[in-house]
């Protein structure tokens, strides 16, 4: 469905808003669509109004309009209502299948919508038979796992009945031997775990990762990059699907590949400087611009982003010129400068994207190097439920904090196995569960779970110790000594293990 | 003594001291800048009194009558001339004076604001809030009241105060004393000092401003003697006398009118003193220096990093009944002793309660005295010390054991020299895991050394090359039975990180193995009697009769060692590579899956797979079947069967080894060649710019990565030359291929080519101007100016070679150092992350106030240590079972 998006002042949203239902006359004028909705920014990238259209017509003076400005209307719009919404980002919308970075004026878009065709499989769909034999499990008092549940469905044909009861009971009684003991001091297990093979990790920054033209970082920094919970990573990655259908589809490949990477106007057009009459000349060059998958109305929005100056296209010749308002060689260098990094086409932030096919399906993955989900996410050939960044901060601000955890514990997985060093997954698990409770990724450190501790002592012993004792002072908090950390520095025993127990002796009863 | 119920501490409370707090808690009111008089003794008022504590034998305190190491030490105070502020708080202080008014007092919101806020501060509880948040909210409080300029209150112009670092604050370009501020901060209400973070049950803004000082105990500051007779005060009282004396003359200048602007210096120079007294690093002003130049130590720094109060004595501390010593190997010993040196065991010792019931013993070992032995002269426990029920500790000497012994009564302690059986708990640094530190049972030993056995290096990562240990004798019961029955080593044998065994064979023992059952080989009965001699078992194998004469086969030597009922199948580590079941290193295809039925090895080789750590099959599944106890006996058993097999057969490496014949030499030669001249030609390619660029590549690096893929190439191809030649008769590919030591690519090094050296992952491409040595013409991009080395180790290096080898191993060396200490901190703050966590009664993961992290633990609530290599269960393992016992 499409939908009306213009700019507006922030008074004329007021007296829309105001007024709910008018005639509205604005400087523009769109036909053949069958408009209902739409939404008005005043700044170009956020829209906080949107209004029921009920028809737009021509402009004709009329004294019940209510009018964007004085001069130069073109257009009705019959509103209907104006609400008042949260403010709606550009990037729900898409015009012409891509992402708008700002609304000038008015333009026709499109709402961005989650299509539901994959959600089906997203949801944990358990076979039932699957599930019949968690509920027997369930019925004789303990809870199977899925996998296990799963592993059994997979040899149900070779056990009957009577078997599977009798199998049941045995993995019952396996699991009550092999339980977690209570108050097993559980982190400190898995903190051991996972740093104590770090001596064992290579210190070498790059590694291939597969595909041989990319590093990737790998081995123990980025381990430490992981528990660090680092707003950028090192080497920002991405891996992406395409969508199921053209998974082997060359032609979609290489458009994609376009449409990820950043393609400045240098990589299609030529920038002529005439110092004389202070214009600068973009003249593109075909070839370029078809290896790029650039056409010439893509240059001209993207020189449409440059302040202070005027174009001139002209289509015929497919040349624009641009001329600074303000005459000046100082000026002229400026804006020569600025179209040579003029970003015209791409997703911020991807450097690069190779393809590579896979070896024994066929299917396309994209590798690329730089990270931008959030966008990357819009292009419409990839399969949104297949791709993926090694960004975990990126990861938990565009999907959220058990994304953010899945990506934690993967990640770590992932550098753990590539040195091909064994650590159980309820490890990992803890780490990343522990860094992402709180509803945000907090890193392993003085920044984030370390000086977050309820103990003044635990904290002032860790690091910045006089910090956290003079505000104790003020605060007068409590150290409730229910720590590891605090127990040892007044010197008794600590909570975790055995300590969580008390052994009580009775004595002999009388007779 | 403590005895019975010790206390606990329930919480602490912290506050601020208030002045009238620190005159209460002083003991003495400090005025003399002195410490001791021309006899040595104390002054009395000075800073030394008496009144704080004592720090010389023979002398009492003033205030308790205690002794040294009785009396736990007192405060006294110094009463300042004029209010200094405090330099911790003096971002505090700002506030205070900036979010106030500077007439009223009060805060400078509107009473509107005021009811709103407080609102939202009563549900906080400022003692266990987290700091943070009200941080941040009292900053957003206080930042919307500097802003307003005029009291809302009292309807006052404000100015704007700015702090001129680090402690003087000017309004409007006029210096506000420290007195005036405290004025200042002493209008504000109680009611008013939750908007700014203070809590107003434990501290008053005015008392940030000090007008008296609390002077730490002696203990706390103790003067040392040196040899020269000389007395050598500690830096904080080198720091109180300081401020007495300017305090002093403060005092005088202003009682008999000087200048102001002589008092001001004073008082600016008292302020400093202040300053450094609390913290000699305070950015903006120079630190306080000792005579000879060095800076002084005084209160922050005594608490702050590493070597600080926090995590030099307060996080970890040092502890008697330890030990440390060399270590060293002894086959003989179990997995789960340790040897100690007599020196050793005669000064360590456990404490004896005596009872009624162990009186008659005690007496007997007290009578023996300090350094008892049997009739074979072998060592026993004697007894170094016995302790009277009132404390008093008697050293037993030759002389006084037999009368000593007469006096002991229960109630007594009698501390016991270490003995044979006695548990202790030994430990190799870095400890990096729970395993590195394990209980051993004692075997007192001769010699200078601890000693184990060597299937225990693996978890505590140790080897024999000058490596230290150190073991600790537990005091007390509960601890002794704890350690028992968690820390022995025979519980400690599956490690938590990958639930599988992290103690195991190393090196001889899986050479051994190899040799003992690869291709089943026979022994004489004179061999097998040797061999087993080594091991406890009551029962010799079957003999095999070969040709009238008794011959034992090695699987079934090794199947003795094997607990009956054991069943399981695994590929060994010689056959992993092995395809559709056919291993090319045994003559028998059966021999690809090593079996074992009913505790009977009947095909396959033994090998690091079986028995080595991290992987360990066999050890894995005894340990889950049977137990730990034997588990442990298996290890035992094995380990010392290994060193029986190897002394009986004998095992030897040496160059002859690696001997490949000369047409195989050529052959390595030729493709060595045939690579340079490869890479010669993409070099000449890229001169040419017909060198086509990898996407996301410059040319260059497009070079280089193909260059190190033929480099790698040729050494591949040349590794598969040489061990085509090297086959399983000898003992270097033994090793290798059995998983003992070493991997088949050093063989291919020391046999074949040694290959291309890189410096982060590149050729070797830094050194002098355009080359990298002044051997090559500049620019000369070839393999050999780039440190492809041609030459095996045994053929040996070309000096070039040579030199381009040692800047490969340099960044190894390199690397370790820098990866140590990088992964060193990473794990210190995952531990410290992560340490309060503890599973609850239902498998729930919380931390100290009670979040809940996982619902479940690992979400299956398993126990990593006792999961099957991170499965839950072994479904097929259970299904095989149930089989077995329906066949039955």
């Amino acid at each position: 469905m499409k939908v009306l998006l213009w700019k507006d002042t922030k008074k004329n949203i007021g007296i829309l808003l105001e007024k709910g239902s008018l005639r509205y006359a604005v400087d523009f004028y769109t036909t053949g669509q069958e408009l209902t909705e739409g939404y008005v920014t005043a700044d170009g990238k956020n829209f906080v109004l949107k209004v029921k259209i009920g028809g737009i017509s021509k402009y004709s003076a009329s004294k019940d309009l209510v009018s964007k400005k004085k001069s130069d209307l073109k257009g009705i719009i019959t509103i209907e209502s104006a609400i008042d919404i949260n403010p709606k980002p550009v990037s729900d919308f898409k015009i012409a299948g891509r992402a708008p970075k700002e609304i000038k004026e008015h333009v026709l878009a499109e709402v961005l919508q989650i299509e539901g065709e994959h959600l089906k499989n997203l949801v944990l769909n358990i076979p039932e038979p699957v599930k019949a034999i968690m509920d027997m499990a369930s019925k004789m008092g303990f809870s199977l796992t899925l996998s296990v549940a799963q592993k059994i469905h997979s040899m149900r044909d070779q056990i009957n009945d009577a078997q599977l009861k009798q199998l049941l009971q045995r993995i019952k009684e396996d699991i009550a031997v092999k339980g977690i003991d209570p108050y097993e001091a559980v982190g400190i297990i898995a903190a051991q775990s996972i740093g104590e093979p770090g001596t064992q990790m290579t210190m070498r920054t790059f590694h291939f990762a597969g595909v041989r033209e990319m590093n990737v970082t790998l081995g123990l920094p980025r381990l430490i990059e992981i528990v660090d919970a680092r707003r950028i990573p090192s080497t920002p990655s991405m891996t992406i699907h395409l969508r199921k259908g053209m998974e082997k589809d060359q032609s979609v490949v290489t458009k994609v590949i376009k449409e990820l990477e950043n393609t400045t106007l240098l990589d299609v057009a030529e920038i002529v400087t005439d110092v004389e009459a202070q214009t600068l000349t973009v003249e593109p060059v075909a070839e370029r611009m078809k290896d790029r998958l650039v056409n010439f109305e893509d240059i001209l929005s993207g020189l449409d982003t440059v302040k202070q100056v005027t174009l001139k296209a002209d289509p015929a010749k497919q040349i624009v010129v641009v001329k600074p308002q303000q005459e000046s060689f100082k000026k002229l260098y400026q804006v020569q400068e600025q179209l040579k990094i003029l970003t015209i086409k791409g997703v911020p932030g991807i450097k690069r994207a190779i393809a590579r096919a896979d070896k024994e399906t066929g299917e396309y993955i994209l590798y690329t190097q730089g990270s931008n989900l959030k966008d990357v996410l819009q292009i419409e050939d990839i399969d949104p439920y297949r791709t993926y960044t090694n960004d975990i901060i990126e990861i938990a601000n565009v999907l959220g904090i058990e994304a953010a955890r899945d990506a934690v514990f993967m990640e770590a997985e992932r550098t753990l196995q590539e040195q091909g060093l064994e650590v159980d997954k309820r490890h990992l698990m803890l780490v990343a569960d522990m860094m992402s409770f709180t509803g945000s990724v907090r890193a392993v450190g003085r920044q984030g779970i370390s000086g977050r501790k309820s103990s003044v002592l635990a904290r002032a012993a860790f690091e910045i110790t006089t910090k956290h004792l003079l505000r104790a002072g003020l605060l007068g908090e409590v150290d409730m000594l229910s720590g590891v950390a605090e127990n040892i520095i007044v010197g008794q025993p600590i909570t975790l293990g055995t300590g969580s127990v008390n052994l009580v002796y009775r004595g002999l009863q009388k007779n | 003594m403590t005895t019975g119920i010790s206390k606990r501490i329930q919480r602490i409370q912290f506050s601020l001291l208030s002045p009238e707090e620190i005159r209460k808690m002083a003991q003495v009111k400090v005025i003399t800048a002195d410490t001791y008089n021309d006899d040595g003794y104390p002054i009395e008022r000075g800073l030394m009194d008496l009144h704080m504590g004592v720090i010389e034998p023979g002398l009492k305190c003033a205030t308790c009558g205690g002794k040294v190491d009785e009396c736990p030490g007192h405060f006294g105070n110094i009463e300042l001339a004029m209010p200094v502020v405090h330099v911790g708080f003096i971002k505090e202080i700002k506030t205070f004076l900036d979010a106030s008014c500077r007439s009223c007092g009060r805060i400078k919101l509107t009473e509107e604001q005021i009811v709103q806020y407080k609102e939202r501060l009563s549900s906080m509880d400022f003692a266990s809030a987290d700091p943070e948040i009200i941080g941040l909210m009292s900053k957003r409080m206080t930042d919307e009241a500097t802003q307003r300029m005029v009291c809302p209150h009292c309807g006052m112009q404000q100015k704007k105060i700015i702090l001129d670092k680090p402690t003087t604050f000017r309004e409007e370009g006029i210096k506000v004393t420290p007195k005036e501020i405290r004025e200042r901060l002493e209008k504000i209400p109680d009611d008013d000092l939750m908007f700014f973070g203070m809590n107003r049950e434990v501290a008053r803004p005015e008392w940030m401003v000090l007008t008296v000082l609390p002077v730490p105990p002696i203990n706390v500051r103790p003067s040392i003697t040196l040899d020269t007779g000389e007395r050598s005060e500690d830096d904080l009282t080198h720091k109180l006398v300081d401020i007495i004396r300017i305090s002093q003359r403060l005092r005088e200048s202003r009682d008999n009118g000087s200048p102001q602007l002589i008092i001001e210096d004073l008082w600016d120079l008292l302020q400093f003193h202040v300053t450094t007294y609390f913290d000699n690093q305070t950015a903006g002003i120079p630190p306080a220096r000792h005579r000879s130049g060095r800076a002084l130590k005084t209160l922050v720094q005594r608490l702050k990093g590493k070597d600080g109060r926090f995590r030099s004595n307060l996080s970890g501390k040092r502890v008697n009944f330890s030990a440390r010593t060399v270590i060293s190997p002894e086959p003989f010993l179990s997995i789960n002793e340790v040897g100690v040196p007599e020196k050793a065991a005669r000064e360590l010792t456990l404490p004896v309660s005596v009872t009624p019931y162990n009186l008659d013993y005690v007496r007997e070992v007290v009578a023996r005295g300090q350094e008892p032995r049997d009739e074979f002269g072998k060592y026993i426990a004697g007894v170094n010390y016995i302790i009277r029920p009132d404390g008093r500790r008697i050293k037993i000497t030759k002389q006084n054991a037999e009368e000593n012994s007469k006096k002991v009564e229960p109630g007594w302690i009698v501390e016991r020299q270490l003995s044979e059986g006695d548990i202790v708990l030994f430990n190799r640094q870095p400890s990096l895991h729970r395993m590195s530190m394990m209980a051993h049972t004692v075997r007192i030993l001769g010699g200078q050394t601890f000693r184990f056995n060597l299937a225990v290096c693996t978890p505590y990562n140790a080897d024999f090359d000058g490596d230290e240990m150190n073991l600790h004798v537990i005091q007390k019961e509960e601890g002794r039975a704890e350690a028992r029955i968690i820390m022995k080593v025979r519980e400690q044998i599956m490690s938590p990180r990958f639930g599988g065994p992290i103690i195991g064979g190393i090196h001889d023992h899986i050479t051994a193995m190899f040799l003992l059952t690869h291709n089943n080989p026979l022994f004489s009965e004179e061999q097998a009697v040797h061999i087993l001699s080594y091991v406890d078992l009551d029962q010799f194998p079957d003999p095999e009769m070969v040709d009238g004469v008794k011959f034992y086969r090695g699987r079934d030597i090794f199947s003795s060692i094997l607990p009956a009922g054991l069943n399981m199948k695994f590929r060994s580590k010689l056959c992993k590579a092995a395809k559709n079941g056919v291993c090319d290193y045994e003559d028998d295809p059966k021999d690809t899956d090593v079996t074992i039925v009913n505790g009977v090895l009947e095909t396959g080789t033994v090998d690091e797979e079986a028995i080595g750590p991290f992987s360990g099959q066999i050890i894995d599944k005894i340990f889950r079947k049977f137990g730990s106890s034997e588990a442990a006996q298996f290890i035992d058993r094995m380990t010392r069967l290994a060193v029986g097999v190897i002394s009986a057969l004998g095992f030897t490496t040496g160059i002859r080894d690696y001997d490949i014949p000369d047409n195989a030499v050529k052959r390595i030669e030729e493709i060595s060649v045939e690579a340079v001249a490869k890479i010669d030609k993409l070099i000449e390619n890229y001169r040419q710019d017909l060198l086509e660029s990898m996407p996301g590549r410059s040319v260059e690096e497009t070079l280089e990565i193909m260059i190190l893929g033929i480099t790698g190439e040729v050494r591949d191809e040349s590794g598969k030359i040489a061990s085509s030649f090297l086959g399983l008769n000898i003992p270097s590919v033994i090793m290798a291929r059995s998983g003992a030591r070493a991997k088949m690519l050093n063989i291919s090094e020391v046999a074949g080519m040694v290959g291309q050296q890189s410096v982060r992952g590149g050729r070797i491409n830094r050194g002098y101007y355009r080359r990298t040595l002044p051997h090559f013409l500049m620019d000369d991009i070839g393999a050999s100016a780039r440190g492809f080395v041609k030459s095996s180790y045994k053929s040996g290096l070309t000096p070039l070679e040579y030199f381009f080898h040692s800047i490969g191993g340099r960044e190894g060396l390199v690397d370790i150092a820098v990866r140590t200490s990088r992964s060193g901190y990473m794990q210190r703050r995952l531990i410290n992350a992560f340490e309060d966590l503890k599973v609850d009664e239902s498998k729930k993961v919380r931390d100290t106030i009670g979040s809940i992290i996982q619902f479940t633990y690992g979400e299956d609530g398993i126990d990593p240590t006792r999961s099957e290599k991170g499965e839950t269960v072994d479904v097929d393992y259970i299904l095989m079972d149930m089989e077995k016992e329906a066949s039955k």
